[in-house]
């Protein structure tokens, strides 16, 4: 039952992962009738390009190589995950065209996680210390996206984890990553704030903020406003926006694939200006 | 199991989200299904296509259009065998969105992907309205976005690009004309409508790129940009004179020039090229002159004239999956799956 997830938020990250449902060991107990957690996902193959730009071209051949790397046949993929921003329009939306058509033609369900929801779990499952997450990541136009986070369930070492125990079933492939390298656990992270768009400079105050942790790409870019703690994540990583996904899906959440884009379009009639009937 | 001979088409470089289904046959190729949705009401307010917005509206009517066409044709997705998409020319925005929807599509049912050229599926469409183009045809591809001049040789294959405008496409002149007028946008069809009441003759607009001087460089090409200009300065005389003036009539005079340059230059493309057969496409075919004129001097001419219902000359997905149909059937080697998409895509390239 392999999942395919993808995220095109910044760069393009594919990858094909193997769930392993059931629980993870020293995985508390989830609500009623829900699992808890999993076993950590086997990532069967991955790719990432470092390209902000050429989403639309690049993104369909990397399916197609996970694909191929795996040796899985397209029809056995039972789900398509995607990220849904926020982020610059136009590759955000090469990757949700992607995912709702890919999983159109495989009859498959295609499920949607805020980019910044995967960051912010990848900082706790990281072992970060801190209460809370501030996610930053960079909008373009000297402005950042952001949103703030803590783990969901109680807080601390010992809450709700919805993945853990190293990668099931993975021992004979040491090659495969780890979703969430160093804790080996993974955490489902609640929403406190955001996301929003704005300067930089605005959310200097709120990163300042005592026992917040602060990652994403964004603090790259604006370390006087946005200091990045260390060892922060900076990448999204396709495997745990699945791992989301099916903890999320599993507890009956609706995963809606609308895009964030967090900014009205700018009203510029094109150049090439067309009549009704074109 | 795919029938090769089935193939969906999509087309997104502008507003019009469109998806057809076209199967493939040796003597004509089979219109199965053509749904569009339109985005167009959203811009109107702005007097022009709004990139953004028409993107956003593509991603979300995607789905729910190709999901309409497949009900409609009572095809199953399966069935597909071939995927062709407009890779150009466009709007990149827009054009990005069908683009990696044709791309999943072909990944998700592992069948062979074509980026087509847009105007010359505006030529390819009528195929499907009056079958098979002889050996050779001419095309004229007239719209809001683009005025040009074809030589068909193969549609799939061997395409030549005799002319095109230098500066606005005829239905963009249109819109412009309507606006000086004072008319809603789009203006096109104000224009057309208040044309037909007045009197073509009543005032001689110049005729851009007409001129023995512009034959040697520029006997295909089109220029309304001039035009346009005529008549903004001939309307401004009138009102600061004090003059009153019949709008039909400016309306009448100007769509005349138009309508005489585009036909004049493609009938003396036809006999200078040997061709008997030309084919009217885009959205600008619909206009009531430019229709009239060109079945004229095409019957003194003794030239078939083409001409497809103005519901396939709009943007839609018949045209691409019309294009898609002809490059399966001439056996054209599928594009990559990491084909770009191209604003402005050469029309000496059907396919990439
Ligand atoms: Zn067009």
């Amino acid at each position: 039952m392999p999942v395919l997830a993808l995220d095109t938020s910044a760069d393009i990250g594919v990858c094909l992962i193997q769930p392993s449902p059931g629980p993870g060991p020293g995985s508390s107990s989830g609500p009623a009738g829900a699992p808890a957690s999993w076993r950590m996902p086997v990532v069967l193959a991955e790719r990432r390009v470092t390209e902000q730009r050429r989403h639309a071209e690049l993104l369909a051949p990397l399916v197609a190589e996970v694909l191929a790397e795996a040796g899985t046949d397209r029809r056995e993929v039972t789900a398509v995950v995607v990220g849904t921003g926020p982020a610059p329009f136009t590759g955000l939306r090469a990757g949700l065209v992607t995912a709702r058509t890919l999983a159109f033609a495989l009859g498959v369900p295609v499920h949607g996680v805020s980019s910044l929801d995967a960051l912010a779990a990848q900082a706790f499952a990281a072992g970060l210390a801190g209460e809370e997450v501030l996610v930053v990541t960079d909008a373009r136009r000297r402005e950042v996206y952001a949103a703030r986070y803590r783990r969901r369930g109680p807080a601390g070492p010992d809450g709700p984890v919805i993945a853990s125990g190293g990668t099931a079933g993975a021992a004979a492939d040491a090659t495969a990553p780890d979703v969430a390298p160093g804790a080996g656990w993974l955490p489902d992270v609640e929403l406190l704030a955001g996301p929003l768009v704005d300067h930089a400079e605005a959310l200097a105050a709120e990163a300042a903020r005592p026992g917040t942790v602060i990652v994403g790409p964004g603090g790259l870019i604006y370390p006087e406003h946005l200091p990045l703690t260390p060892g922060a994540p900076l990448l999204v990583e396709p495997a745990v926006l699945a791992a989301l996904a099916l903890a999320r899906a599993a507890r009956g959440d609706a995963l809606p694939t609308e895009p964030l884009y967090l900014r009205r379009p700018d009203v510029v009639p094109s150049a090439a200006r067309k009549r009704a009937t074109g | 199991m795919p029938d090769a001979s089935l193939v969906l088409g999509i087309e997104t470089s502008c507003d019009e989200t469109g998806v057809a289904l076209v199967r493939v046959h040796d003597d004509g190729n089979e219109l199965l299904t053509d749904v569009v949705a339109s985005s167009m009401d959203e811009h109107a307010r702005f007097g022009g296509i709004i990139p953004e917005i028409a993107s956003r509206a593509h991603l979300e009517a995607m789905i729910p259009t190709l999901t309409r066409a497949l009900e409609r044709a009572d095809v199953d997705l399966g069935e597909v065998g071939a995927v062709a998409v407009t890779a150009g020319p466009g709007l990149v925005g827009p054009l990005t969105v069908g683009a990696a929807a044709a791309k999943a599509l072909a990944v998700g049912l592992d069948v062979p992907l074509y980026g087509v050229n847009h105007v010359i599926g505006h030529a390819a469409v009528d195929e499907l309205v009056h079958g098979r183009f002889p050996e050779r045809v001419m095309a004229l591809v007239v719209s809001g976005g683009h005025s040009s001049l074809l030589l068909v040789d193969d549609i799939a294959t061997d395409v030549t690009e005799l002319g095109h405008t230098l500066d606005d496409a005829a239905g963009e002149a249109f819109d412009k004309v309507g606006r000086l007028l004072g008319l809603p946008y789009p203006g096109g069809p104000h224009i057309d409508r208040l044309a037909r009441e007045g009197d073509p003759t009543a005032v001689r607009f110049p005729r851009g790129l007409t001129a023995a001087k512009d034959q040697a460089r520029h006997a295909y090409d089109f220029s309304f940009s001039g035009l346009k200009t005529a008549v903004a300065r001939w309307v401004e005389a009138k009102q600061d004179a004090g003059e009153e003036f019949s709008l039909p009539d400016v309306a009448a005079s100007f769509a005349a020039s138009v309508a005489d340059v585009l036909t004049a230059k493609t009938i003396a493309a036809c006999r200078s090229h040997d061709v008997t057969t030309l084919v009217v496409g885009g959205g600008f075919s619909a206009n009531s002159q430019l229709r009239e004129l060109a079945a004229e001097r095409c019957a003194e001419a003794g030239i078939t004239l083409r001409i497809p219902p103005i519901r396939y000359c709009t943007d839609n997905g018949a045209m691409i999956g019309a294009l898609g149909a002809a490059v399966v059937r001439a056996g054209v080697a599928p594009s990559s799956l990491d084909l770009p998409v191209d604003s402005s895509m050469p029309l000496t390239h059907v396919t990439v």
